[in-house]
């Protein structure tokens, strides 16, 4: 069964025929070419897969490609600032060392992007509880925890 | 590994679709069904989404509160009736799973999926929830405690639905806690409690405790809570309690936890979770 999925990829739109049994990470990845987004554990566990959808982070290795349909998806193809510059988030764990291999990175940062969306100021424990879901088997969490902090201030330094 | 994937609107046309369609599963947010398919302990023909049937979603705060099947844990956190009266179902969306998880997963799915160790189904049950199925010959309501038929298998009829969560509204002094214990964030509960004591001039009047990951199903402790009734909350009750549990239980041995340790663990939890509800203020929740 095949069937048209329309929605917004960071800020485009877009619409492809897909097998409807397909995740969203499936489709992105092997249909869309985003490459962004990682398959870890392809079980929810270790959030490799996180996108936004309508603004909520999601595992995309369990969220099936026609739920999308409608949407406006984000990847961290589509963090990027106008000019093209690295978002406050992405500085942050540039400059923190909240990233070592990167598989787990571009979840992470998702993550990190909804809860700076809903949390602008959170604290250390609000960090680590929600980053609960992005595993890291490299750095441990320390210094992504300082990343998350230091996109916080950063943003917060930002005129509105 | 291939199925076909339909979108219903309303009930009425999911019904019609499972009731067309051999070998179709239904599923909400699928962060369980998702992980059996793609471990192939799952085969569907085909998924019914209820994610647009308008009729699951919404919360409603009426005589009864009434939770559709559908709402997920993350819109569930943030109800403010629900923190109001049932403060022990709160505590066990904390750490269920993981915000993206939460996002997506539902509460019926949480129940439907029928896991000893389900993390709302304790609390649920000492609330006395009570579901909603409904098939296309009609509705029909059933205590949450008859709905657990053994590990992953429900009261629901092929076919059937469940359509929403009903919690009996809160009266007197009534308190109630949610505790569990696990080895890590994200792992499933190796033992969970929840326990609900209704106080009368320091007396408790009415009680429920349940427990999660200790027997075949989430567990209404039916002998143990008895103890409670016309006791006060003291030190000798709470001990009583909390060794009577380990008899009103099957715990079994796997990978998180030895049957021995989950039995022990059950009378530390429950006995913690009585003495947080005698340290509740008189009136109100804890």
């Amino acid at each position: 069964m095949r069937e048209e999925v329309a929605f917004r990829l960071n800020g485009h739109d877009v619409a492809v025929e897909v097998d409807v049994h397909r995740t969203l990470l499936d489709v992105l990845r092997d249909v869309l070419g985003e490459m962004g987004t990682k398959e870890g554990c392809g079980e929810g566990e270790c959030g490799a897969c996180t996108v936004l959808v309508d603004d909520a982070a999601v595992v995309s290795c369990l969220y099936p490609v026609c739920e999308a349909d409608g949407t406006s998806v984000t990847t961290v193809e589509g963090l990027f600032e106008p000019g093209g510059e690295l978002s406050p988030v992405q500085t942050a764990y540039l400059e923190f060392g909240g990233t070592q291999c990167g598989f787990c990175t571009p979840g992470m940062i998702m993550a990190s992007v909804a809860l700076l969306a809903e949390n602008p100021d959170p604290s250390e424990e609000e960090i680590r509880y929600a980053l609960t879901g992005n595993l890291c088997r490299c750095t441990g969490y320390v210094q992504i925890v300082e990343s998350v902090r230091a996109a916080a201030e950063l943003m917060m330094e930002r005129p509105a | 590994m291939s199925y076909d994937y339909h979108r219903p609107r309303s009930l009425a046309e999911a019904l019609d679709i499972a009731a067309a369609t051999p070998g179709a599963r239904f599923v909400a947010g699928g962060t369980d069904l998702m992980v059996q398919i793609h471990k192939r302990a799952a085969a569907p023909a085909a998924l019914i989404s209820l994610r647009h049937v308008a009729e699951l979603g919404g919360i409603d705060n009426g005589a009864r509160l009434r939770i559709g099947s559908s709402v997920t844990l993350t819109e569930l956190q943030a109800e403010p009736a629900v923190a109001a009266g049932y403060p022990a179902l709160i505590d066990s969306m904390r750490p269920f799973g993981s915000r993206q998880i939460r996002n997506m997963a539902t509460l019926g799915g949480n129940l439907c999926n029928a896991s000893p160790g389900a993390d709302a189904a304790p609390p649920l049950l000492v609330y006395d929830a009570v579901v909603e199925l409904r098939d296309r010959a009609g509705a029909r309501e059933m205590a949450l405690e008859e709905f657990f038929v053994g590990p992953g298998e429900t009261a629901l009829a092929p076919g059937e639905v469940m359509t929403a969560i009903l919690l009996p509204p809160r009266a007197g002094d009534v308190r109630s806690v949610y505790l569990r214990k696990a080895r890590v964030k994200m792992d499933v509960a190796t033992v969970s409690v929840a326990a609900l004591v209704e106080m009368e001039e320091g007396s408790c009047v009415r009680a429920r405790l349940a427990a999660g990951a200790v027997a075949p199903v989430p567990k209404r402790l039916r002998d143990t809570e008895g103890l409670l009734v016309g006791s006060p909350l003291d030190d000798a009750t709470i001990a009583r309690v909390s060794t009577a549990a380990a008899d009103e239980i099957s715990p079994i041995t796997d990978v998180r936890s030895t049957a021995d340790y989950r039995r022990h663990l059950t009378g530390v939890l429950l006995r913690r979770a009585l003495e947080r509800l005698r340290a509740a203020p008189g009136e109100g929740v804890l």
